[in-house]
């Protein structure tokens, strides 16, 4: 009966462990279109939207996200516990079934700020050295 | 001119425009270029060319024993968001799978989508019906390494049947702390199988007195239910849906009338480069069959089938994955009853290898080593079935934009 009830409290600690975690992207920062109003997200709240469960920002406008294939893999991974390959299956997913807009995509970190610059309502995960022109960076606490 | 003629038009317009445009990145068409402000619109697309090869039997289509090319799927779609909150989308869709489907096109969903919030929002025309991990998603190649899902629960040929429902669902996502997120789809309408679909075709192959000339369109109210738990990548999934007085009628007059009752259990863990999965669904109906008003009998229809597979992808080119699958004809008799046992299960073991040479191209080889003939359904083309093991090869090559 212990014995069950250890196995259940360890099964429950690594069940919450992944939630207890904090929020570090690795070499890449967050940016938004200009016509997003928030300044800051929490690391529940990026990975919502990572995830489709929040499709949406506050003022209604649709959160359209932009990737960089292979560059910010590991950031991507820290904010919704995706690999890229896992990320881009899980939105085809989504998108061929009717249930969300696929991310757009960018060659470069300079084509992914220009992209964000000028889509209403994009997101992206860049490299902390690309040069933020026209877009707003965003903290995630 | 048919009809049908106009179909096919359609179909093989949908699979060139979805090959040629296959070397694209998704298409976006901003409408301010026709004097509109109305935000882009985003068009996605793919089209599959399969290959079946079997020992012994004729299987999914009716000659793989020589191997069959009829095993293709096309699809487009495009999605816009033109208001707040509100997202319109819609997919024409065309496949051929043996004697299913035929090319004939199809529009596999349309609706549109208001969200609340996070908690609640409604999408309303012919939806996707979410069951499990793969139902909605039976045709998208790109999103799995294998190229035939386990048949028993995911079945090519009856999507007409399964995939989708004209009606609306609830749809939302509660936060529950530090206990993960719990997300739901509840849905209601009407479902619309074809005479060249799944059930119809499967008929066709019994004597001519039971072929169908009749489908009803029922109702059908279900619901999926996925808790995301802490663990990254870890969900849990229930679903369950109710057909109301699904209706079909042979030529012969017989009459058959039931409401099954379906449940289905998932479990998916994406970690690293790892894919896990495991599914259990059993269906539970009773058809009162009549002929002319009067009673005949009861035939209870009571299968269930699951699987478990890997799959590990090796690097950005190349994943394999496997799986096996149990689907059984009527649970209370396992092993089979008459005068041909094997018909009554049907086990598989897949392996699979997946390539994936560009981001817009994917290639993939499976085998599959198979006891038992359950789902051998097109009985015209297996006219002797036994007790022994046999094999199947699948390929398949998707382009998609």
């Amino acid at each position: 009966m212990k014995s069950s009830l250890l196995k259940l409290g360890l099964l429950g600690a690594l069940l919450c462990a992944g939630s207890l975690r904090a929020l570090a992207l690795d070499g890449a920062v967050v940016i938004v279109n200009s016509s997003v109003a928030a300044d800051s997200l929490t690391a529940d709240q990026l990975k919502d939207i990572y995830t489709a469960k929040t499709k949406y920002w506050d003022g209604g406008q649709a959160v359209i996200i932009a990737v960089l294939p292979d560059k910010t893999d590991a950031a991507l991974q820290q904010a919704c516990g995706m690999d890229s390959s896992s990320f881009k299956t899980f939105w085809q997913r989504l998108a061929f079934s009717g249930r969300g807009q696929e991310p757009k995509r960018a060659d470069d970190a300079a084509a992914l700020v220009a992209l964000v610059a000028s889509t209403k309502g994009a997101i992206a995960i860049v490299p902390a050295d690309a040069a933020l022109t026209g877009v707003k960076k965003i903290e995630v606490k | 001119m048919t009809t049908h003629y106009f179909q096919r038009k359609l179909a093989l317009s949908i699979t060139a425009a979805s090959m040629a445009a296959g070397t694209a990145s998704a298409l976006e068409v901003p409408l301010t270029y026709f004097g509109t402000n109305m935000p882009p619109l985003d068009f996605h697309g793919f089209a599959s060319q399969g290959y079946l090869a079997s020992s012994d039997y004729n299987y999914l289509a009716n000659n793989t024993r020589n191997g069959s090319f009829k095993f293709t799927e096309a699809g487009v779609n495009m999605s816009v968001n033109p208001f707040p909150r509100t997202r319109i989308a819609a997919q024409g869709f065309t496949y051929d799978v043996g004697a299913a489907g035929q090319y004939d096109a199809v529009l596999d969903y349309a609706l549109a989508e208001y969200t609340f919030n996070d908690y609640i929002g409604v999408r309303a025309g012919r939806i996707r019906r979410a069951e499990g991990i793969y139902n909605d998603i039976q045709d998208l190649d790109l999103a799995r390494t294998y190229v035939l899902l386990p048949q028993g629960m995911y079945n090519a040929r009856w999507r007409d049947m399964y995939t989708t429902a004209d009606g609306g669902e609830l749809f939302g996502t509660f936060h529950l702390g530090t206990g993960g997120r719990l997300a739901y789809q509840m849905y209601y309408g009407l479902q619309r199988p074809q005479l060249d679909g799944g059930l119809a075709i499967q008929k066709e192959n019994l004597p001519p007195y039971q072929q169908l000339n009749y489908f009803n369109s029922p109702q059908i109210v279900g619901g999926q239910l996925w808790w995301y738990t802490p663990l990254d990548g870890f969900r849990v999934g229930v679903a369950m849906n109710d057909d109301q007085d699904l209706t079909f009628q042979t030529v012969a007059g017989v009459r058959a009338e039931g409401s099954p009752f379906t449940q289905h259990y998932s479990l998916e863990y994406v970690v690293n480069k790892w894919t896990f999965q495991a599914e259990y669904y059993n269906s539970a109906v009773d058809y009162d069959i009549t002929l002319g008003g009067n009673h005949i009998t009861t035939a209870k229809i009571h299968p269930d089938t699951w699987y478990a597979g890997a799959a590990y992808e090796v690097n950005r080119w190349f994943s394999v994955g496997t799986y096996y699958s149990e689907y059984y004809a009527d649970l209370t008799h396992r092993g089979g009853v008459g005068a041909t046992p094997s018909d009554g299960f049907q086990k598989d073991a897949a392996l699979s290898l997946r390539f994936d040479p560009t981001s817009w191209w994917v290639f993939k080889i499976e085998g599959h080593c198979i006891h038992g003939t359950a789902q051998l359904s097109d009985n015209r083309d297996n006219p002797v079935r036994n007790d022994n093991i046999w094999f199947m090869l699948a390929v398949k090559s998707t382009f998609s934009f």
